[in-house]
C-alpha cells in the first residue's frame, strides 16, 4: 500500500506569493496520476513539496497513511525523476544507479544484481561503465529512470522527465514509461506542462492553473466534460473552438443554445443537467471540438483561411464572423471544397456543444463546485 | 560542434591575423618570461657576478653541489616546507569551512563576510605587515598585552626575536592574507553545484555529510585543485613578509628560499648561486603541483 494524500496543501514563499493554493488530491495505490498545466501553475511545487525538497507551508501531506510534512526526502521511502535527469556527472550509469543502495548499506551482491536486472528492463546493460556525458538525451533518461526503479520506491515522482527530449524521442519513451509501468506497479506522480503526455499515461489527471486545482479526473472525463473553459482549452488537441456572443436560451421548458444566430435544442441529459443546477438563460461561450464539426451540411457559415492536408484528415482553420473555427474532417468522402477562400456550411450534435458561462468560465452542464477550484456560482450574467 | 570549411587561402588569411592579434602579449611573454627563464638555468651553471671586469667562469654543477652542503639553504628549505605544508591545507580547509557557511547566506551578509576575508588580499602588503608588526611588538603590541590580561604569559615575548615563534608568526600573518581569494572561489564553486544533483542525492537516501562529500566535493574539485597550486607556489614564494619583518633572522629561523635567493643575489651577488637555488625551487614547486594534479585526477 502506498497511497498519497494531499490535504489543503499550501506555498507561500518568502516573498509572500502564494504558489500552490488549498491542494487536495488523493492518490490511490498503485495510481498514476499525472500533474498537467501550464508553466508557473504549481505543479512542479506540489511535487516538490511530495518529495520533501520544498517546504509545505500549510496543510498535510500523508504518504502510505503517514503525515510525512516534517520527515526529510530520505526518509519518505520516494524516488524522483528530474527534468534535467541529474545524474552525478563523475560517477558511472553502474555507480549512479547503485547510489542509493549503497547509502542505505544494501549487500554488494545485491546492489550487483538490482542494477543489471533493471540495466537489462531499460536496455542501458552496454552503458553501465559510461560516464552520463557519454550518453545521448534518451539514454540518461532510462538511467534517470533506472536510478528511481532499483529503490523499489513507495512513490515514483516523475518532473516533466521527457521534456528535453525531442518530439520522436518524446513518443518512444513515453510508450516506454506506460510499458515501465506495468513492471514497476507502484504509486506514480508525473508532472507535465503536454496534455498528449498527461491524456496518454495517466489514470487520473490533475489540470492546475495559478497554483488552483481546476478538475481531476480520468482522461475521458476532462477531455468529455471539462468543468471550465479553461479545461476545455487545455486539454485536447487541436484545441477546443470557442464562440464567444452565444446564448443559451430557454423556452417552454426546453433550453437551446444560440451559436451565431443559429438554435440547437440541447440534448435530453443537458436538458436534465441545466434544469437541476437550476441555469437561468444566460450569455455564454459555446464550445465545440475540431473533432465534433462537420461540413457540407448545418446552417453555420465559415470561410476557409488554411486548409492543412494531413493525410486520413484534413485541419482546416477558417473564420465565422469573428470568431476562429479550427474543423478537423477526414478525407474519406469529403465532397465540400475546403479549399482557401471557399465558404463552407458547418454543423455540430447538440450533446457535443459544451456550455460555459461567459463570465465565470464554468461549464454549465458540468461544474461542480466542490472540485473547481472557486466556489462560485456556476452562472453570473443571466439574460 | 561541426568545423566550418574554408578554403585554404581564407584559412591562410585568418591564421595570419590570429597570429597578429597574438604578436604583443607574445613578445612580452618572451622578453620577461621565456628568455629570462632559460638565462636562469644558464646562468646557474656560471660563477656569475654581473661584474663586466670579471667575466663569468663557467663551472658546471659546482652551484647546485655547494646547495646541498649549504646549511643556510637547507634550513630556508625546511621552513620553506613547514611554511607550506601549514599553510596549503590550512588555506584549503578553512576557507571550505566558511565557504560552506556562508554562500547559502542572502546576499548582503554573504558581500560582507567575502568583503571581510576579501580585505587583506586587497590591502597592500606592506601595510598589512605594518599593522601585524605593531601587533607583535615586544613592548607595546596588543598580543602581549592580551595574553598578561589573561594569564596566559607572564612578561612580554619577543615574537618576532624570539627563534621558538618567529617562524609560526609569520605564517600567522601569511593564512591571513591567503584566505581571501580561495573563499571567494569556493563560494562561487559551492553556488554553482547543480542544485537539482544535491536534491537527487537527498532524494536517494543521503545526509547532508554525504551530499558533501559525495556530490558537492568531487563538483568542486577543479576549484579545489586551483587553489591547492596557487597556494602551494605562493607559500614557496613566501619573500615580502621575511623581507619587512624579520630579514631571515633571528638565527636563520624565518629564512626562506625565496627570500634567501634575493640575499644571494642583491646583496652577496652571487647570481648563479641564487639562480642554482632558484631552478631547484621551481623544480619542487613543479612536482608538488603535478602531485596534486595525479592525485585530483585520480580522485
Amino acid at each position: 500500500m502506498s497511497e498519497v494524500v494531499i490535504k489543503n496543501l499550501k506555498k507561500i514563499y518568502d516573498n509572500k506569493v502564494t504558489a500552490v493554493h488549498d491542494v487536495n488530491i488523493e492518490i490511490k495505490d498503485k495510481e498514476f496520476i499525472v500533474l498537467v498545466g501550464p508553466s508557473g501553475c504549481g505543479k512542479s511545487t506540489t511535487l516538490r513539496m511530495v518529495a520533501g525538497l520544498e517546504e509545505i507551508s500549510d496543510g498535510e501531506l500523508y504518504i502510505d497513511g503517514k503525515l510525512v510534512n516534517d520527515v526529510a526526502p530520505k526518509d519518505r521511502d520516494i524516488a524522483m525523476v528530474f527534468q534535467s535527469y541529474a545524474l552525478y556527472p563523475h560517477m558511472t550509469v553502474y555507480e549512479n544507479m547503485a547510489f542509493a543502495l549503497k547509502l542505505r548499506k544494501t549487500p554488494k551482491a545485491e546492489i550487483d544484481r538490482k542494477v543489471k536486472e533493471v540495466a537489462a528492463i531499460l536496455d542501458i546493460t552496454q552503458y553501465l561503465n559510461r560516464k552520463p556525458k557519454a550518453l545521448s538525451g534518451g539514454q540518461r533518461q532510462r538511467v534517470a529512470i533506472g536510478r528511481a526503479m532499483v529503490r523499489d520506491p513507495k512513490v515514483f515522482l516523475m518532473d516533466e522527465p521527457l521534456s528535453n527530449l525531442d518530439a520522436k524521442l518524446r513518443n518512444q519513451m513515453r510508450a516506454e514509461i506506460i510499458k515501465l509501468r506495468q513492471r514497476i506497479n507502484t504509486t506514480f506522480m508525473y508532472v507535465t506542462h503536454d496534455q498528449t503526455e498527461a491524456m496518454t499515461l495517466g489514470d487520473r489527471i490533475v489540470i492546475m492553473k495559478d497554483g488552483f486545482v481546476n478538475q481531476i479526473g480520468t482522461p475521458q472525463e476532462v477531455f468529455n466534460k471539462p468543468v471550465n473553459l479553461f479545461v476545455a482549452g487545455f486539454i485536447g488537441m487541436p484545441v477546443m473552438n470557442f464562440f464567444d456572443s452565444c446564448k443559451l436560451l430557454l423556452e417552454n421548458g426546453v433550453y437551446y443554445a444560440e451559436i451565431r444566430g443559429v438554435r440547437f435544442e440541447l440534448s435530453a441529459f443537458q436538458q436534465k443537467a441545466l434544469k437541476e443546477n437550476g441555469v437561468q438563460p444566460c450569455a455564454i461561450v459555446a464550445g465545440i471540438r475540431p473533432q465534433h464539426i462537420t461540413v457540407g451540411d448545418g446552417e453555420l457559415k465559415a470561410v476557409v483561411e488554411v486548409s492543412e492536408m494531413m493525410g486520413s484528415e484534413y485541419n482546416i482553420h477558417a473564420k465565422s464572423g469573428e470568431d476562429e473555427v479550427v474543423m478537423v474532417i477526414p478525407t474519406v468522402g469529403l465532397e465540400t471544397d475546403v479549399s482557401m477562400g471557399a465558404t463552407v456550411n458547418f454543423n455540430t450534435q447538440p450533446e457535443l456543444i459544451q456550455l460555459f458561462d461567459k463570465e465565470t468560465g464554468n461549464n454549465l452542464i458540468w461544474y461542480d463546485a466542490d472540485s473547481a477550484a472557486k466556489n462560485e456560482p456556476v452562472c453570473k450574467q443571466y439574460l | 560542434m561541426t568545423r566550418t570549411t574554408m578554403s585554404p587561402q581564407l584559412r591562410r588569411r585568418e591564421n595570419i591575423s590570429g597570429y597578429l592579434f597574438l604578436l604583443p602579449s607574445l613578445i612580452f611573454f618572451i622578453g620577461f618570461v621565456v628568455v629570462p627563464m632559460i638565462m636562469c638555468v644558464v646562468t646557474s651553471f656560471f660563477d656569475a657576478n654581473m661584474n663586466m671586469n670579471t667575466p663569468d667562469k663557467f663551472i658546471g654543477f659546482a652551484n647546485y653541489v655547494e646547495l646541498w652542503k649549504d646549511p643556510v639553504f637547507l634550513k630556508a628549505l625546511v621552513n620553506t616546507f613547514i611554511i607550506v605544508l601549514v599553510s596549503v591545507p590550512f588555506v584549503c580547509i578553512f576557507s571550505l569551512w566558511v565557504a560552506s557557511a556562508i554562500y547559502k547566506m542572502k546576499e548582503g551578509l554573504l558581500s560582507f563576510f567575502r568583503i571581510v576575508f576579501y580585505l587583506p588580499v586587497v590591502t597592500g602588503s606592506v601595510a598589512v605587515t605594518v599593522v601585524w608588526k605593531w601587533m607583535y611588538n615586544n613592548y607595546y603590541g596588543i598580543f602581549n598585552y592580551l595574553f598578561k590580561n589573561v594569564g596566559l604569559i607572564d612578561q612580554n615575548i619577543n615574537w618576532l626575536g624570539d627563534p621558538r615563534f618567529a617562524l609560526a608568526c609569520i605564517i600567522i600573518i601569511l593564512l591571513t592574507t591567503s584566505v581571501g581569494q580561495p573563499i571567494v572561489l569556493y563560494v562561487s564553486a559551492l553556488s554553482n553545484v547543480d542544485q537539482s544533483l544535491v536534491e537527487a542525492a537527498e532524494v536517494d537516501g543521503a545526509t547532508n555529510l554525504q551530499v558533501f562529500w559525495r556530490i558537492k566535493w568531487p563538483q568542486i574539485m577543479p576549484t579545489t585543485l586551483y587553489i591547492l597550486v596557487i597556494t602551494t607556489i605562493n607559500s614557496f614564494q613566501c619573500f615580502a613578509l621575511i623581507q619587512l619583518l624579520t630579514s631571515g633572522g633571528p638565527n636563520y629561523a624565518t629564512e626562506t628560499v625565496m627570500y634567501y635567493i634575493y640575499y644571494t643575489a642583491f646583496k652577496l651577488y652571487r647570481f648563479g648561486y641564487g639562480n642554482a637555488m632558484g631552478v631547484i625551487l621551481a623544480i619542487f614547486i613543479g612536482i608538488l603541483s603535478a602531485i596534486q594534479f595525479r592525485l585530483a585526477r585520480e580522485k
